[in-house]
């Protein structure tokens, strides 16, 4: 319940304080979100199983966001950036989509 | 080389030995296992120490505030990136309509420098004719320069001719080769020219010795003006044999070609009166008094 009123509390945070990103920053924020999210579904999932941990989470989740980001930060030094990006977005996809598929089965047992 | 050796040997004596580990770590290991990706990225989507985690077994309670404040900045993200998107949509628009404003500009300040070409190669003619006088040298050049100047492009032309039409064929879209190239244009004008055409101009560019047929991008242009379909190639020539040489020359015979079996558009028409403008990138390069 604590988490789910977070993320609404944030979502309205950001829409109304509407914090303006550094320039630098602004290329790897959609990766970070692709991260978190991936961060986002493996939690719910674990939630689900009933393995659930909050240090697991908070660990999981910053370390997925600044490597997805630091990926595409030496991606962009190197000159390859926009593939690197879509290689972390194919591989987290990948992960996302099966995550989820497992939640449908555990939620619908369908 | 031996350092990673014993390393690879000692890493791999403390993967069998450990049996405490969960059975993925367990398994026995394929050769390529650390670069198993895709592999590993779908059988194991989870986090694995959620399970080393769970078996340990932590008070639940704990951390449920760091929790909330990691949801927090997860939906703020969240809201951050689709504001900044849905924000920068009108930006980039923006900045296009400004380009295209710009090139029009541009577009509509070289007109304006082409009229004033115009009126000056004008106001050259009434000064050459003021300054050669009217004796009989004078007179001879005056023919020399009226013979000259409709060949060279300098000056604006009537007369009967022949109007060619050429497009794209309808399935250019799907195959780049049913399109109209800069050479197939190229090829047009030097057939009219080899059938006797005396000044050609395509879409109003008047051709001269120094105009180029080429393609920039997409487009074809002459000089350096981009056309826009279909092609409308005017040349005033001898009405009477202008259509049949061209016909019967090499590039009639290019033209038949890509018409039958690329399916373009070829028309060809005889017209009584066409009007070709000047070449306006045609100026006096060079003036000299002459000998008396």
């Amino acid at each position: 319940m604590i988490p789910l009123v977070g993320l609404l509390a944030g979502i309205v945070l950001g829409i109304f304080v509407e914090p303006s990103i550094p320039q630098v920053l602004q290329p790897y924020l959609p990766i970070a979100i692709v991260a978190a999210m991936d961060a986002l579904f493996g939690a719910f999932r674990a939630y689900l199983e009933g393995t659930f941990t909050d240090r697991v989470f908070v660990v999981s989740f910053i370390s997925n966001v600044l490597i997805a980001a630091a990926i595409v930060y030496v991606g962009d030094q190197i000159g390859v950036g926009s593939q690197l990006a879509t290689a972390v977005v194919v591989v987290l996809g990948i992960r996302i989509f099966t995550n989820a598929a497992a939640i449908r089965r555990a939620l619908f047992h369908a | 080389m031996t350092v990673t050796y014993v390393r690879r040997r000692a890493h791999r004596s403390q993967a069998t030995t450990s049996t405490t580990s969960p059975p993925m770590r367990s398994r026995n290991r394929a050769p390529d296992a650390s670069m198993d990706l895709l592999n590993q990225i779908i059988r194991q989507p989870l986090d694995p120490d959620y399970a080393l985690a769970a078996a340990r077994g932590t008070d639940p309670a704990r951390g449920r505030w760091t929790l909330a404040v990691l949801a927090m900045i997860i939906g703020a993200l969240f809201s951050v990136a689709a504001l900044q998107t849905t924000r920068e949509a009108p930006a980039l628009q923006s900045e296009r309509t400004e380009l295209i404003s710009r090139v029009q500009a541009a577009e509509k300040e070289q007109d304006q420098l082409r009229g004033r070409v115009n009126l000056l190669t004008q106001e050259i003619a009434t000064l050459r004719a003021a300054a050669l006088g009217g004796d009989e040298a004078a007179r001879t050049m005056e023919a020399q320069i009226d013979t000259l100047d409709p060949v060279v492009g300098y000056v604006a032309v009537t007369g009967p001719g022949v109007l060619i039409v050429v497009d794209d064929s309808p399935s250019a879209a799907a195959d780049a080769r049913d399109r109209v190239l800069d050479i197939d244009l190229q090829v047009l004008a030097n057939g009219l020219w080899e059938a006797g055409a005396e000044a050609i101009s395509i879409n109003g560019h008047r051709l001269s010795s120094l105009t180029a047929i080429r393609s920039a991008g997409d487009a074809i242009t002459v000089d350096y003006r981009s056309l826009t379909r279909p092609y409308r190639v005017e040349a005033i020539g001898d009405p009477l044999t202008l259509q049949a040489r061209f016909v019967e020359s090499s590039a009639g015979a290019w033209w038949n070609d890509l018409a039958q079996n690329r399916r373009m558009r070829y028309e060809i028409s005889d017209v009584k009166q066409l009007d070709l403008a000047a070449d306006p990138g045609i100026v006096l390069r060079h003036a000299g008094r002459a000998a008396s």
